[in-house]
Order: structure tokens, then C-alpha cells, then sequence
């Protein structure tokens, strides 16, 4: 049996998903990357593979994917995040043609705009800052002292209006929240107000490069449902949200190692 | 063939021109005494007021040509005019415009005035823009006059009547090629005021007025009478038969303006026009040399035919350039 | 106490430029194969610039310019040295960043960064600067206040009509004028088509280096070729031009032997944008580290500055100077303009004759015009199906990582394009 690895290391988590011939997904971990990140790629790698029962052997191609791509010497290839997510989020879709890829990682915010063909046509990223990205949210947990799993309740139960969040920069939230908190506003209210100032942010983002349906949206973040319902408020649109959200990229990595390893294959 | 092709387009088109154009001076202006006739109607302004001239100015016979009754002209009697168009157009079809940059003895005369000018070292001097725009109209005028007032010699018009018969050949009346071409047979017979009628005498008056602004005008300004010659006007019309074409590939073309520089008739589309591929304007005496200062390989192309017979290319532009004086 | 601060600054930033451009260029030299002989004169200089100083030994007048604009012929007909002082070193910027607005764009502020912590006053006998974008101009006015002599080189904002360029001829000869004033020496009929004959002779090997630069797959990379333009901004004219000859030489024999630095598959790109100037070659080096090629460019730093060549008619002042001005003014494709449809026109002629897969934009940050006219170039790029990436950047090497994985992503978007081409090329057949 051949299978194919997709690694990707992200500033956060490091995702690794398995494919078949069949391009099916056979397995799949998310891990955290902590400070070595090389060493607890591997580790999580071949957990995977003890957990799977599948032999080293048998991986005949690894693609690694995301901020850590680079420093992987075991992949075979290397791709960059906007490429794998843009052929993950394409084959996880079977019902139509995705046309925009949003994703919200660790540290980053992308907007990808799909072609006819389904090849990354434009994108567009946050620049430098953090703001509104995976780390926003933990920051609002942490300050709010929740998890970031329970966000998605706050935001649902809401009663009464929500605050309103002015800053996106990560260190003022910060304080804004804490002065809100201050004056008596409701835990829920922050957190919604949280939410619609990511969407707003995210909207503002993807406009530069034109939003058509179907719009996937992925990442960590895209299983928090509060913040869902924001982003498709804010775009007036319907999501696409995939069943594991953080997986796609390395999803795209692993078929694009399969593609790769095809090619070669018809060289040698 | 492509050594050539190079030698060609390495060619200082300027010194190339300046000897055809005394070559074709001699033989327009002392044909008669090397027994030379080319024959009549050519689109140039080969006078046939030089006594031994080299051939025959077409608007001479076109002038006196339209002095018929309307019903004549438009009977069999107005075929020698359709025959006489015909023999000019087949005249014109081989060189196009480039009659005017190469053979004119007229526009030979004004380039030799400008070299003159450069030699004392004095400004030329330019139209600003509207003002070209608006003198140019003045040789379609002239060609319209020259048309209608034989006409109106044949035919009355209403309350003033035929025009008398001084009115007859009214533009060699005014033209300079009757007053200054003949001088160099020593003949200075046309310069005189004739005072026979008073349209005679306005009209040589007017000549002679005209002479000196001829002289004048080339002096401080390229080619200052061709723009308003009726002669150029009326080779326009024809100018989508002409063999010889002024080709321009406008993507390659930067707006650079080096072409425009170099045209001794001012004109702005040669760099600003990027969408027209014939880009003969009705101004343009084919002279070429905008191809010559053209920096850009295969921007400006001369076609005989449909076959490039000289065209832009770097290298013959540094060449030209470095080999200024 | 303030003097010898200052000292120490100085010392400071200078070692500090030094090591970024030596840095940066041995990133250009080793981190690609088959470097060309013939570069090897272009990356000693830029060295040297660096570790000993721009300025010339031998006693001539120096006179900074700054942006395309400035006709050098004038400069070298009085016998005086041009250097174009616009710099690409982070050092320098994040000096001018002390005092300077924050959205200034970084080659402004690196320029006046220069400035303030070099001594330069008595250096440079003038420092010419056109017109162009507001930055520029005020940057004119900042430098005359510390002390520099400085000359503002009014350039319309218009080149379409006969009015601009009659301004614009009118000020080159009040330029002129002045020249002569400052060095004392006239310019005549003689020196001037020495001088014209001098860079003419530059910018022919310029374009001989230009059309090498067509062959695909490419002869050499793009930084190289933007290395070999910025050397121009420092070096004499006369040795610069040998030089580039050798290395035209070497390419030529490269072109006949049919050998190629990348291979048919790498993606070329035309780059246009704010201008890479040495040592910033953060952009270009990304593309061409990522696996792409810049095969051509439209910045004043490379391919605007030397391409356009002027033609006189009459051997006379009159006609020379004004040939001069318009072929500064009439085809540039500076983003000052408006309205700019020759960038356009440009842009699209390159496109075609160099083969280009893909546009790369770029922006310095806080350089309205370029990020303005971005959106104009989009559009038009978007029409003729060539893909653009733009880039929105500064001098700093924060972004390094950000940018490398848009870089690439940009770079596979495109393979992926070739590779769907081919095979529609071959399914046809
Ligand atoms: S336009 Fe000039 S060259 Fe041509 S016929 Fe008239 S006078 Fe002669
Ligand atoms: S006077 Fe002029 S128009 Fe008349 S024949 Fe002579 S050249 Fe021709
Ligand atoms: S457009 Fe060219 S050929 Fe025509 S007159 Fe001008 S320079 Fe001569
Ligand atoms: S000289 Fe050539 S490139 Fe320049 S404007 Fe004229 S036609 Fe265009």
C-alpha cells in the first residue's frame, strides 16, 4: 500500500494528515508545536503512524506545509500554506466549486481567491500584526478567563446587546476589554463584540480580492460557531465550513505530495 | 542579405537624401538641356515656367483643364481631365509623398535654405500646437480655389458673371515655383508686376509678396511653404493607393518623440499616434528621416509593397547618432 | 559633547550599512549558481561603496542627483562626476526615521538619513533633484536647511501637451545655466556631444545587455542585472561601460552556446514597482531564492534609467538641449505623471517580448503614487490575464517570512499554470 503525508507547521499547531491512492484521508493529528518544532513534528508524525499502524515504508511522499516548511528536512517537497489550502479546500468540496478560501491561523489571516480551474488566482494576508488572528482569540479567553472552546456558547447566549470592540490590535483589546469588563458589561456581550470585530476585519480583507461563492472557511478558529455566524453576517454569505477546519492545509499537502510523487514516478 | 539589410538600415539616410535631391534638381530644373522630359501631370512642382525644364507641374494643366463649361465637363470633353487625374495618380502611386521629401525642386530649395540657416547657426522656429492645427487647413483651401476659380471662368455665377480671363492659372499666379525656379536658368523674367488689368497686377503683386515670404519663411522655418501647398493637399487624397508607405508599430513605439524631433514638418502624430499603422499625415513629404531617428528596432518601418525596404533599429540609430557632427 | 555623539552615530550607521551590504551580497553571489565572470567588477564596486565611501578622488566637482530625471549629459559636459544619491540601506533609513514623518517612504528617508549623518556639505558641490512626487520635493527644502546646496529641478506633472514640454525644456536650460555658473565652465557644442556621444555609448550596452536579457531560458538572473544598473548610480560612466561590455561579451557567448542559468519550466517575471536599490534587494532576491526569475524590469533603478535615448537634429545648442529634455521627460513612465497610459503601453510591450509569466508589484510602504497607480496597473494587468502580485514593503527585514510564503505561493500558483498550459498546448496537438 503507498500513502502520502501532508505535514504542516503552523505557528501554533502542527497538523499531519495520511492519504491513500484514493486520496482519502486514512488518518489525521493535531498537535501543538511548542518551541522545538522540528523534533515534535517527527514525534507527532510517527505517533500517528504507530497509532494508524502504518509503516514508515509505506509513506512513499511527504509535502511539509506552513511557517516551519523549511526546516523539515524529511519532506520531500516542500509547499507553501496558500497552495495547500487552496487544493485542500477545492477536493474537501464535492458538491460545487469553491471560489474563495478564508482561513484564520495562529498567527495569520488569509483571504485566497480560486480560478475556474480551481488554482490560486489572488490572495491576500494580514499584514505584520496579529490582530484578529487565532492569537486574538486566546488573548480574549485568557482575559475573560475562559477557554477558547467556550466562546462559541458565550456568543449564543447572549441576552441584551452586545459591546462594541474598536481595537483589532491585540494589546489594546487587551485593555479595552479589561476596561469593559470594568463597566459592567457582560462576558457574552464582549464576545460577541469580539467576534464581529474579526469579521469585520476578515470582510475587509477578503474584499480586496473579490468574494464568490462557495466560500470555505477553515482554520482553528472557523470551529468556534459564534464566530462563524459573525463572518457570514459581516459577508452577507453562507460558509462552507469543512468537518475538521484545521486540517485542509495539510490535507492540500498531502495530495499535492501524491501529484508529486505521480510526476516523478512517470520521469524516472 | 541580412549584411544587407543592416547596411541599409545603418544608412545616414540625411546624406542620402541631400544627394538624390540635387540629383533630381538638376533633372527637374536643366532636364531640357540633357534632353530630359519626363512628361506631363507629375505630382510635383516641376514649373513649366523654367524654359528647359525636366517636366511638367500637373496643377499647370489641371488649372486649365477646369476651364469648362459644367456641361462640357461632364460630357466626353471631361475625360482628358479623368485621363490626366489618371496619368498623376500613376505618376504619384510609386513614391507617395516621398515625391515631396526627394524630387521637388521646391522643397529641395526650402532644405537648402535650412542648411544654410543651421550653418549660421541661428533657431529654427516651431507652430505651437493650435496653430498648426489651424494653418494646416490652408492648402485644402488653396487646392478648393484653384479648382473653382476655372470653373467660374467657363461657368457664370450668379449676380457677379464669368470671371474674366485674368483670373486664369490664378495659383501659378501666387505660386512660387513660377518666380523662383526660373532663376536658375537666369531667368528673372516672372518677377515682375504686371500691371495689364488690375487682377493682374493684384495677383502678381500677391506673387511676388509671396516670393518673399517663401524666401523668408524657409529660412526660419523647415519647409515653411509646403505646409500650405494645394500640391500636397491633393496627393493626400490619393495617398492609400501609394506603393511606398510610412508603416509605424505603435506597441513598440515609447513616445519617445526622437521622431518628431527630427520632422522638418512638425508633425506630433509621428510619436504621439500609437494606434494607426499607416501613419502618413496629410503634412508628411516622406522624407524618412523620422525612421532614421526612431531608437526603437522595427518601430517605424518603410514599405515598398508591402515589403520593408528600410526600417528603425537600435543599432542604426546609435550609428546616426554617434556620427553627428 | 553633541559633536562627538554625533561622531559615534555615524560610525555606528556606517558599520552597520556595511555590514548589511555585505551581507546582502554575499547572498547575491553565493546563494546562486553561475554567477557570471563579468559581475565580478559590479559586486566589488557596490562593496567598495560601502566600506570606502561614494565619492570620487580626483579632485572634479560632485554633483548628487536623485529619481531619472536629471539629464547627466549637462553634468558631464561641465567635467563634473553625477552620482545619483538614492539609497536602499536599512542603516540609513532607520536614521532618517528619527526625525523624519513615519509614513515616509524608506528611500526617503535612508536618503535623508544619509544626509544628516554624513557629512556631505562640502562633498557635494550640488544636489539636484527633480520635481517629481511630493516626498522629493520637500525633501529638496529639508537638505537645503541642513546646510546643502541644493538645486529643485521643476518637472511637470504633465509630458502629453507641448506646454509641459516646453516647461520642461525651458527648465533644463535654466539648468544648464546654472551648471555653468556653479563649475565655472561653459557648455558648448563640442563638449556636450562628447558628453551625449558618452552616455549614448552607455546605454547602448545597456540595450545590448537589455536584449540578452530576452533569451529564455535566461542567460542571467534578475539580481545581477539590477546589481549592474545600481553600480551606474556611482560609477564613472567610462569604465562603467567597459565593464558591462565584458560581461555583455560573456553573456553573448553564453546565448551561442545555448547555455542557461535556470530551465524552461522557471517562471519569468517582469518586476515594476518602487525601485530596488542596493543593498534592498529583499524582493528580488526572495523571487529569484523562491525559484523564479526576474527576466525584466520597469523601475527607475534598472531598465528606466538608461533605455530612452535622446536625438538631436542640428549639431547646434539650441536643438541639443531640448533633445536632451524631452527624452527625459517625454517616455519616462514615472508614476509622478498624469496621466502615466505609457507605463501601460510599457509594461505590455515587455510583457511580450521578454515571455513573462507573471507581474511582481512593489510598494514601499508610504509611496502613494506607486500604491495608487498599483490599482490602475491591476486593472489593466487583470485584462490581459497576466497575473500581478503586489507587495506593499519597506527597507526593514521584518517581514521577511510573511512575504517569502506570498512569494511562493505566488510562484506555485503560476508553475501550476504553466504546467495546465503545456499540457493544453500538447492535448491540441
Ligand atoms: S509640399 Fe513642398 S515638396 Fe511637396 S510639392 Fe509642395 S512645395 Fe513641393
Ligand atoms: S507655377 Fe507652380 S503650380 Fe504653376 S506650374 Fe509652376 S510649379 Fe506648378
Ligand atoms: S513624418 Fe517622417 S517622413 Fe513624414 S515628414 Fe515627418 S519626418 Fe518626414
Ligand atoms: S522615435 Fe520611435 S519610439 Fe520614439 S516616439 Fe517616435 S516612433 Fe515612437
Amino acid at each position: 500500500m503507498k500513502y502520502f503525508a501532508g505535514i504542516d507547521i503552523g505557528s501554533t499547531s502542527i497538523k499531519i494528515v495520511i492519504t491513500d491512492e484514493a486520496e482519502k484521508i486514512i488518518a489525521h493529528s493535531v498537535n501543538a508545536t511548542g518551541a522545538n518544532f522540528h523534533k515534535n513534528s517527527m514525534a507527532a508524525f510517527n505517533s500517528l503512524l504507530d497509532k494508524e499502524n502504518i509503516k514508515r515504508d509505506d509513506i512513499v511522499y511527504i509535502a511539509s506545509t506552513g511557517y516551519g516548511r523549511k526546516l523539515l528536512k524529511e519532506a520531500d517537497e516542500t509547499i507553501s500554506e496558500i497552495t495547500a489550502n487552496a487544493v485542500g479546500a477545492r477536493k474537501t468540496v464535492t458538491g460545487g466549486k469553491v471560489k474563495t478560501v478564508i482561513n484564520i491561523g495562529g498567527q495569520d489571516l488569509k483571504g485566497i481567491s480560486l480560478d475556474e480551474d480551481g488554482n490560486c488566482g489572488n490572495f491576500v494576508m494580514n499584514d505584520k500584526c496579529a490582530a484578529g488572528t487565532g492569537r486574538f482569540l486566546e488573548m480574549v479567553a485568557r482575559t475573560l478567563e475562559t477557554e477558547v472552546g467556550n466562546l462559541s456558547n458565550l456568543h449564543f447566549s447572549l441576552k441584551g446587546v452586545p459591546a462594541v470592540i474598536n481595537s483589532t490590535c491585540t494589546v489594546f483589546a487587551e485593555s479595552e476589554i479589561i476596561s469593559l469588563l470594568a463597566n459592567g458589561h457582560s462576558h457574552e456581550g464582549i464576545v460577541v463584540g469580539v467576534h464581529y470585530s474579526i469579521a469585520k476585519r476578515i470582510a475587509r480583507l477578503i474584499k480586496r480580492i473579490g468574494v464568490e461563492d462557495i466560500i470555505f472557511f477553515d482554520g482553528g478558529p472557523a470551529m468556534n460557531k459564534g464566530l462563524v455566524e459573525a463572518v457570514e453576517n459581516e459577508l452577507m454569505r453562507e460558509l462552507f465550513i469543512p468537518e475538521i477546519p484545521q486540517i485542509t492545509t495539510a490535507y492540500g499537502a498531502a495530495l499535492i505530495a501524491k501529484e508529486a510523487y505521480e510526476e516523478e514516478a512517470v520521469h524516472a | 542579405m541580412n549584411k544587407f539589410k543592416k547596411y541599409i538600415n545603418n544608412v545616414n539616410i540625411s546624406r542620402f537624401r541631400f544627394w538624390f535631391q540635387i540629383f533630381a534638381f538638376i533633372i527637374m530644373v536643366y532636364g531640357g538641356f540633357l534632353s530630359i522630359d519626363i512628361g506631363e501631370n507629375l505630382p510635383t512642382f516641376s514649373c513649366p515656367y523654367i524654359d528647359k525644364g525636366g517636366g511638367t507641374c500637373f496643377l499647370m494643366g489641371l488649372q486649365h483643364r477646369f476651364t469648362l463649361p459644367i456641361d462640357q465637363l461632364i460630357s466626353f470633353r471631361g475625360l482628358a481631365v479623368l485621363t490626366s487625374v489618371l496619368f498623376f495618380v500613376s505618376w504619384f502611386i510609386f513614391f507617395n509623398k516621398a515625391w515631396c521629401g526627394y524630387i521637388c525642386p521646391l522643397g529641395t530649395l526650402q532644405d537648402w535654405f535650412t542648411k544654410l540657416r543651421q550653418k549660421i547657426g541661428i533657431r529654427y522656429s516651431n507652430y505651437s500646437e493650435a496653430k498648426f492645427k489651424k494653418l494646416k487647413k490652408i492648402k485644402y483651401i488653396l487646392l478648393g480655389l484653384l479648382i473653382l476659380i476655372p470653373i467660374f471662368m467657363a461657368n457664370s455665377i450668379p449676380f457677379i458673371g464669368k470671371l474674366s480671363h485674368d483670373w486664369a492659372v490664378p495659383f501659378c499666379m501666387i505660386c512660387p515655383g513660377r518666380t523662383v525656379l526660373p532663376l536658375f536658368q537666369g531667368d528673372a523674367s516672372q518677377l515682375v508686376i504686371d500691371y495689364g488689368s488690375k487682377t493682374k497686377m493684384i495677383f502678381t503683386v500677391l506673387g511676388m509678396a509671396i516670393t518673399g515670404m517663401f524666401f523668408a519663411g524657409a529660412f526660419f522655418k523647415k519647409r515653411f511653404f509646403c505646409f500650405f501647398c494645394p500640391m500636397s493637399a491633393l496627393q493626400f487624397i490619393f495617398k492609400k493607393l501609394g506603393f511606398l508607405r510610412l508603416i509605424k508599430d505603435g506597441t513598440k513605439c515609447t513616445k519617445c518623440g526622437d521622431c518628431y524631433r527630427a520632422c522638418d514638418m512638425g508633425i506630433r502624430e509621428i510619436a504621439d499616434d500609437i494606434e494607426s499603422k499607416d501613419i502618413i499625415k496629410d503634412d508628411c513629404m516622406m522624407c524618412f528621416k523620422c525612421v532614421a531617428a526612431c531608437p526603437e528596432e522595427k518601430c517605424l518601418k518603410v514599405n515598398f509593397l508591402g515589403k520593408t525596404i528600410y526600417e528603425a533599429t537600435e543599432e542604426g540609430f546609435y550609428k546616426r547618432q554617434k556620427g553627428k557632427k | 559633547m553633541e559633536k562627538e555623539r554625533f561622531e559615534k552615530v555615524r560610525k555606528h550607521v556606517r558599520s552597520e550599512a556595511a555590514l548589511e551590504a555585505g551581507d546582502v551580497l554575499n547572498k547575491i553571489k553565493d546563494n546562486f549558481p553561475d554567477n557570471p565572470e563579468g559581475m565580478n567588477y559590479f559586486y566589488d564596486l557596490l562593496s567598495r561603496q560601502f566600506s570606502e565611501g561614494i565619492l570620487p578622488k580626483n579632485g572634479k566637482k560632485v554633483i548628487g542627483t536623485m529619481c531619472v530625471q536629471v539629464p547627466d549629459e549637462l553634468i558631464l559636459a561641465v567635467d563634473a562626476i553625477p552620482i545619483r544619491v538614492c539609497s536602499g540601506s536599512f542603516p540609513y533609513d532607520n536614521a532618517g526615521a528619527e526625525f523624519m514623518p513615519a509614513k515616509t517612504c524608506s528611500m526617503i528617508k535612508a536618503i535623508m538619513g544619509l544626509f544628516s549623518v554624513e557629512n556631505y556639505q562640502k562633498k557635494f558641490d550640488m544636489l539636484v533633484i527633480p520635481t517629481t512626487c511630493d516626498q522629493k520635493k520637500k525633501t529638496t527644502e529639508m537638505l537645503t536647511d541642513m546646510g546643502y546646496e541644493t538645486y529643485s529641478l521643476s518637472l511637470p506633472s504633465r509630458k502629453d501637451n507641448d506646454n509641459s514640454r516646453h516647461y520642461w525644456q525651458n527648465s533644463v536650460k535654466e539648468f544648464a545655466a546654472d551648471l555653468m555658473k556653479k563649475t565655472g565652465k561653459k557648455i558648448t557644442t563640442s563638449n556636450i556631444k562628447k558628453a551625449i556621444d558618452l552616455k549614448n555609448n552607455a546605454r547602448y550596452e545597456f540595450r545590448r545587455f537589455f536584449n540578452l536579457r530576452k533569451k529564455s531560458p535566461s542567460v542571467i538572473y534578475g539580481k545581477d542585472a539590477f546589481l549592474v544598473a545600481n553600480a551606474y548610480f556611482v560609477d564613472e560612466v567610462e569604465s562603467w561601460t567597459s565593464a558591462l561590455k565584458n560581461l555583455n561579451d560573456e553573456l553573448e557567448k553564453r546565448v551561442n552556446k545555448n547555455f542557461s542559468i535556470v530551465n524552461q519550466k522557471t517562471p519569468r517575471f517582469l518586476f515594476t514597482g518602487s525601485p530596488p536599490i542596493f543593498p534592498n534587494m529583499k524582493i528580488p532576491l526572495l523571487v529569484e531564492e523562491a525559484g523564479g526569475l526576474i527576466a525584466v524590469d520597469e523601475v527607475c533603478s534598472s531598465s528606466r534609467l538608461l533605455y530612452d535615448m535622446p536625438a538631436y537634429d542640428e549639431g547646434a545648442l539650441y536643438d541639443m538641449i531640448p533633445a536632451i529634455a524631452d527624452c527625459y521627460l517625454k517616455p519616462c513612465t514615472c508614476p509622478c505623471f498624469v496621466p502615466n497610459e505609457e507605463r501601460k503601453d510599457k509594461l505590455a510591450n515587455l510583457i511580450d517580448l521578454f515571455n513573462i509569466d507573471g507581474v511582481i508589484y512593489q510598494s514601499f510602504s508610504g509611496c502613494q503614487l506607486y500604491e495608487m497607480e498599483q490599482k490602475l496597473i491591476g486593472n489593466f494587468l487583470m485584462e490581459k490575464g497576466i497575473p500581478m502580485l503586489y507587495i506593499e514593503s519597506d527597507y526593514s527585514k521584518e517581514d521577511t517570512g510573511q512575504l517569502s510564503t506570498r512569494i511562493e505561493a505566488f510562484i506555485e500558483s503560476i508553475k501550476i499554470k504553466k504546467k495546465s498550459d503545456l499540457k493544453g498546448k500538447r492535448a491540441t496537438k
